[in-house]
């Protein structure tokens, strides 16, 4: 089934087992991506999911979708964390730096952010550079200056982080419910199945020791 | 001082004497710019068609009618939350870079030609940019769209731990 879309990216959740008609999904609207993130790794972990699961029921599916999706929230915070270090980095380099004020907090992040991943061209490492030496630190200083001034902001990502794991708990409780409920009536059948051919086996003996 | 530098400054000394909006639509539409998110608003599920078709699929797994419609409810609930939580992320406070990076101890003489043309009072001049540096530290305060995005996404945490909350409920209890 083919469903939502934002960014003009649809979602098409294979589900192995379920029949597709009898799915939740169609009907709740869908976690959406962002337009630099990977559909396929999205729909792989959300499969890995499901393949742990025997034989899931719709709600169980529609369940582990929002499981999944707690787990892409918290790969996106955990990025973010490291976003605002590198935010706070270029905010200190600013306001340490003399000669650079004009190119802004945001030209100075962009060459940092490529600085630290090595992929800066020379004109941006010779900026940060430059800026590390009239600031008078050394790239760990500034890193280790830049955790203190975004502090408040690493603790709130980390409450999100936080949040989501207590959701992936609650969520899990649920499947683990409607499994414990689907198992039980598999086995109140079994065992119903089991009583009625005991019952019907009683039946032809009583029959066969009737006197004829 | 770049004549842009100075429209800015014009423009917004200019909104401060603003009085708010006189027509009706206008009057309409700032009626809702404190409107964040949406999620304090009682949401009618019941009559969605989404509610009766999720009721009556959740009903074939054997759950009571109860329990179809607290879950069908608690799902419904729980996305629109989600929607509004990647919404909040998304779309972030724009970072004012203008204010943010002004100069304002510089600009006081743009401040006492914009204030009166035939001379200001100084504790006038002092008075404006004594504003606009506190203008300028909230929004230094708020940091980056990084931060801003964090913070903004932080003040939903709350909704989405009692939507899940109720969805979980409603499900063990089916």
């Amino acid at each position: 089934m083919l469903y939502n879309v934002h960014f003009g990216i649809y979602v098409d959740v294979a589900m192995p087992v379920e029949d597709k008609s009898k799915s939740l999904l169609p009907f709740l609207s869908s976690p959406k991506l962002l337009p630099n993130e990977s559909e396929a790794e999205f729909q792989s972990g959300l499969q890995s999911l499901l393949s742990e699961l025997d034989n899931p029921s719709p709600l169980a599916v529609a369940l582990v979708s929002q499981l999944n999706e707690c787990l892409w929230w918290i790969k996106r915070h955990t990025v973010d964390k490291e976003l605002l270090l590198h935010e706070a980095m270029a905010r200190l380099l600013s306001r340490e730096g003399s000669n650079w004020m004009g190119s802004g907090d945001s030209a100075l992040s962009e060459a940092l952010e490529h600085y630290l991943e090595g992929s800066a061209h020379k004109d941006q490492a010779a900026l940060i550079e430059e800026a590390l030496i009239d600031a008078n630190l050394t790239l760990s200083d500034l890193r280790a200056k830049a955790f203190k001034d975004a502090a408040r902001h690493i603790k709130m990502v980390d409450d999100l982080i936080h949040r989501q794991h207590q959701t992936i708990r609650h969520l899990q409780r649920s499947i683990d419910s409607i499994d414990y409920k689907s198992r039980l009536i598999k086995r109140m059948d079994l065992e119903l199945a089991a009583l009625e051919s005991k019952q019907s086996v009683k039946g032809v003996l009583s029959l066969d020791d009737k006197p004829s | 001082m770049t004549i842009s530098h100075r429209r800015s400054l014009a423009n917004r000394c200019n909104a401060l004497k603003s009085t708010g909006p006189k027509s009706v639509s206008g009057k309409r539409a700032s009626s809702q710019n404190s409107r964040k998110h949406g999620l304090n608003s009682a949401p009618d599920f019941e009559s969605s068609s989404e509610y009766s078709a999720l009721v009556e699929l959740i009903a074939e797994e054997g759950f009571s009618a109860f329990a179809c419609a607290d879950i069908a409810a608690g799902l419904l609930n729980y996305r629109r939350v989600m929607d509004a939580y990647y919404d909040t992320y998304t779309s972030p406070e724009p970072v004012d870079e203008f204010l943010r990076d002004a100069n304002v101890k510089a600009s006081n003489p743009i401040f006492s030609e914009l204030l009166s043309p035939s001379g200001s009072e100084p504790q006038d001049v002092r008075e404006m940019a004594a504003f606009f540096a506190s203008m300028q530290r909230q929004e230094r305060r708020k940091g980056g769209p990084v931060s801003r995005r964090s913070a903004d996404t932080h003040k939903l945490m709350r909704y989405q731990r009692n939507g899940i909350a109720r969805l979980s409920r409603a499900v063990r209890q089916g």
